[in-house]
């Protein structure tokens, strides 16, 4: 701290104190003394004039008695003396004594001359009486007072006491300014020096004046020295908080320049008021910040791709106290485009202060990254979730302009897993690939396609609900789907079902729409497939019908409502009953009797059919426990799902039930399809192996209607092979059926398996296969199936049959 | 000493007043004055005015100064002791101009001046007056 220029004031220097102070007592005293003695002049006065007063009576009261005689008797000469002696007194002027009409004297100062004439209230006047009688009177005396001679007198004594309080005062005065000299200007004086060159901040303090420690003027010290203390405490204080806020500007500037965020200030017009580097580079704009008010930029006026959004958020930014942000879009010089993230937030006093990045690089790869969402990497085509994003713009669209009716077609490919697992997943993709293609060419710009899943497309025919416009796209569809595909040279054929729902005729939301294509392409399927199907309300009805029923089965399980059935089979060489094909029936409580081709692919796909399999199995295995101990060696064959295999009706479960009912494993035959070899063949061989070292058979069952490969004959552990009905049901002397029939037995026993002929119905059918060496024959010439309760009656009954064929045989 | 004084002083005025006749003014029975106020026979005792109304001069005859009724005389005249009497007359008598009354040696020379004197004037004690005297003033009692 630089000490102040001063100017130390000397001790009688015109400025100080002490002069100051003594010339205002010398004032005041003189005032003072000045009215004192003008009182004390008139007192003087006053008490001058008493005094002279009282002195003549004094004196008239000395002669009082000699005058009373002196009057009484009228006597001029002793009056002349009397008169004569009272004139001695320097204040008399003239006497005059008067008895009754008489003057008995008149006596004059030779001295006074007619200008001292006083006024005659000055005069004393007194009454005589008569010595012997006090009321009555005899003369009176005029006394006339010397006004001169009082006056002088009166003038020393006035000039005695201005002199005599000139003193006095002079002493006081001189008291006044020693007392103050000593006591209080001299301390105050130190200490006005010692402040001048009193340098705080070093500790510097005022001593306390010797003997003032009590006094005001060491209060005064304490107080400035703690006034001091404060001072000093307060700057460093300041000069700390100076140094941080320094800092920390530093630090904010620094942040501020150097940040790799864009950072701006904006006002409630919109006008940039500053900002920082990376705010300019992002925008190709200065660097520094506006040059001056002039150069402010109006933050609309930029190249945005839409200038409202920028104006909207700005506005919300400064209704709301929290940070708004928005992603906006902006073209550069160069017309580059950048997305930017801005975040506005309210700093007060109307202004908002912002942060941008440029966030172009994450917008590009969320895109991407949303069109791998909705795309399908396979065939470029979008994908399940595009396709519903695309159906939901649509109905968005027609809720806005009530127009853009659509139609939505579900494709599948018939029997494409085939294709897929015999030629292989490579083979499969160029297939879809080529299809994709295909499908592209049939339909018109600003269609859409959708792959769903593996052989399953959708397609939305914009503007079009024409049916027989609609039906005409479907054929085209159908027919290029249907051309031959070439893979590695091989020509594959194939074909496909449509499932046609349309909007808004059929329904109104997503959901609905695409349950009700599945209804319909279900149906297509259903009734072969290489067709298409318009959905029908009646198909909804349909669908709701499978699921009331699958609940009903779900619950047929555990009401005990699933019986089984028995159908004879005949060992055609023996002519006797062998056993039998246990099958499945539903008594279900309304419907009465459900057939299993009603419910089993229902079961199969909802997977009741491990339940029901499980179910199937117990009952088969108690009949042939009951037949055992009715002493009877029947056999009994099972029909067993591919959905069954491995795990559902897996070798530990049928070694547990077989062994708890203690039946021959030799009795019990498992009838699967050519379906379970579709599947996973590895884990299917595994488990056919391993029932069949059980010691359990294997049916091969309704053998030539489906692939009939050869090879899995000699691949699989079968044991027989279950001719299909509707070869035998068909079969006449000389056609196909009985020549395929012919055929599959030769082959067969040519394999080493044992032949089953279903759908026997008429002695001729028995006639040709017993001629064809078939083993055994199964069909409603013997038997329907029938319940356990009635199995001996009917086992009665074809021993019969059998004897009069045999005879009829014979014959 | 002094209260012995005061003592015989106080017997004495007691015992005078018990003996005290009452004093009379009176005048030769030849002078014409029948009745005088208090205040012209002070004026004439007194020396202001030393005649009767009818102009005539009249002589002021004052008994011996150790005679008792010249002491009750002026105590009635006046409410003075004869020493105030005395004192007044002090003054006066240097100037020149009036004098004391005429001092008789004793009681009868003071009726004998009296019968001398047309113009005399006295006082007497009520039984010594007789037919040559005129009592011209009496004291209230």
């Amino acid at each position: 701290m630089k000490p102040r220029d001063h100017n130390p004031i000397g001790l009688l220097g015109m400025n100080g104190l002490l002069l100051r102070s003594t010339l205002v007592v010398i004032f005041v005293s003189l005032l003072a003394s000045l009215v004192a003695v003008f009182y004390t002049a008139h007192v003087t006065h006053q008490r001058a004039y008493e005094h002279s007063q009282r002195r003549l009576n004094e004196l008239l009261n000395t002669v009082e008695s000699t005058l009373q005689v002196a009057c009484f008797a009228k006597d001029q000469t002793l009056a002349g003396e009397l008169a004569q002696g009272l004139l001695n007194n320097s204040d008399l002027l003239a006497v005059t004594i008067t008895s009754e009409n008489q003057i008995l004297a008149d006596k004059h100062r030779q001295a006074a001359d007619a200008a001292n004439n006083g006024p005659p209230a000055l005069a004393l006047n007194r009454l005589i009486y008569s010595p012997f009688d006090n009321q009555k009177q005899v003369g009176h005396i005029v006394l006339k007072p010397d006004l001169r001679v009082i006056e002088v007198r009166i003038q020393d004594e006035v000039r005695f006491a201005a002199i005599q309080l000139s003193w006095q005062l002079a002493m006081v005065v001189f008291a006044v300014a020693a007392v103050m000299l000593l006591f209080i200007v001299r301390p105050i004086k130190a200490m006005s020096d010692r402040l001048h060159s009193m340098d705080p901040t070093t500790g510097d303090r005022l001593p306390i004046p010797r003997r003032h420690s009590r006094s005001e003027i060491g209060q005064l010290v304490n107080d400035i020295n703690a006034l001091a203390d404060r001072l000093v405490n307060t700057l460093a204080a300041e000069h700390h908080l100076r140094l941080a806020r320094e800092i920390d500007e530093r630090k904010y500037h620094a942040i501020f320049d150097n940040a790799e965020s864009g950072i701006f200030i904006l006002d409630d017009t919109g006008s940039l008021l500053s900002w920082n580097a990376a705010f300019g580079r992002l925008f190709e704009i200065s660097e520094t910040g506006p040059e001056n008010e002039f150069a402010w930029i109006k933050i609309s006026l930029m190249a945005w791709d839409n200038p409202d959004q920028i104006a909207s958020l700005s506005q919300s930014a400064l209704r709301q106290t929290g940070s708004v942000n928005d992603d906006l879009l902006i073209y550069l010089a160069n017309g580059k485009r950048r997305w930017v993230n801005i975040a506005l937030s309210p700093v007060g006093e109307n202004l908002l202060q912002g942060i941008v990045h440029d966030v172009t690089p994450h917008k590009d790869a969320e895109a991407s990254a949303r069109q791998l969402v909705v795309t399908d990497p396979l065939t470029g085509l979008a994908n399940r979730l595009g396709l519903e994003a695309c159906l939901r713009s649509q109905i968005q669209e027609y809720a806005l302009t009530q127009s853009g009716d659509f139609t939505l077609l579900l494709l599948n490919l018939d029997e494409f897993r085939s294709v897929n697992e015999g030629m292989g997943l490579p083979a499969g993709d160029s297939i879809l690939q080529t299809t994709a293609n295909r499908l592209l060419s049939c339909i018109k710009n600003g269609d859409s396609i959708a792959r769903l899943s593996a052989d399953s497309f959708g397609i939305i025919l914009k503007q079009m609900t024409l049916t027989d416009v609609v039906e005409k796209i479907c054929n085209r569809i159908l027919e290029a789907v249907r051309l031959t595909h070439f893979v590695d040279g091989s020509p594959i054929n194939l074909h496909a079902s449509i499932g046609i729902t349309r909007f808004p005729l059929d329904a109104g939301d997503v959901p609905n729409l695409l349950r009700q294509a599945e209804l319909a392409l279900d149906n297509a399927k259903a009734s072969g497939g290489n067709t298409h199907v318009f959905f029908d309300p009646v198909l909804a009805e349909t669908a709701e019908h499978q699921r009331q029923l699958q609940n009903d089965l779900r619950a047929a399980i555990q009401n005990h409502e699933l019986v089984m059935f028995y159908q004879p089979i005949i060992d055609l060489r023996t002519q006797r009953l062998t056993g039998a094909e246990a099958l499945l029936r539903w008594w279900h409580p309304t419907r009465g009797m459900v057939m299993p081709d009603s419910f089993i692919p229902m079961a199969e796909k909802s997977g009741l059919i491990i339940d029901i399999g499980l179910f199937a199995l117990d009952a088969a295995c108690r009949q042939l426990r009951d037949w055992q101990d009715q002493g009877l060696d029947y056999t009994l064959s099972l029909n067993v799902s591919g959905r069954q295999i491995p795990d559902g009706l897996s070798p530990a479960k049928l070694h547990e039930v077989i062994t708890h009912y203690g039946i021959s494993t030799s009795r019990l035959a498992l009838e699967i399809t050519e379906g379970v070899m579709l599947q996973d063949i590895q884990k299917s061989l595994h488990w056919l192996n391993e029932v069949h070292a059980m010691g359990l058979r294997i049916y091969l069952d309704d053998f030539g209607t489906g692939f009939s490969s050869l090879s899995y004959l000699k691949q699989f552990p079968i044991d027989t092979l279950k001719v299909d009905k509707s070869f035998v049901q068909d079969m006449q002397p000389d056609n196909n059926e009985h020549t395929l029939v012919g055929a599959i037995i030769a082959m067969g026993r040519s394999l080493g398996l044992q032949i089953v002929a279903e759908g026997v119905e008429l002695p001729s059918h028995l006639a040709a296969l017993s001629e064809m060496g078939c083993h055994f024959a199964q069909g409603y010439y013997f038997s329907r199936p029938v319940p356990a309760e009635e199995f001996p009656a009917t086992a009665d009954e074809i021993a019969v049959l059998l004897t009069k064929t045999a005879a009829r045989g014979l014959q | 000493m002094r209260l012995k004084l005061l003592f015989s002083s106080l017997l004495l005025s007691l015992l005078s007043q018990c003996a005290c006749a009452e004093p009379v003014v009176v005048v030769n029975a030849r002078n014409g004055v029948s009745q005088l106020s208090q205040d012209e026979v002070i004026n004439i005792f007194l020396g202001r005015y030393r005649r009767f109304p009818g102009g005539a001069a009249a002589i002021p005859i004052d008994q011996p100064e150790n005679n008792p009724l010249r002491a009750e005389f002026y105590r009635k005249l006046v409410n003075k002791d004869l020493n105030q009497i005395n004192a007044y007359w002090s003054r006066l008598i240097f100037s020149g101009k009036t004098s004391p009354p005429k001092q008789a040696a004793n009681s009868a020379a003071a009726i004998q001046l009296m019968l001398s004197n047309p113009g005399g004037i006295s006082y007497l004690e009520r039984d010594q007056v007789d037919s040559r005297f005129r009592i011209v003033m009496e004291f209230q009692p």
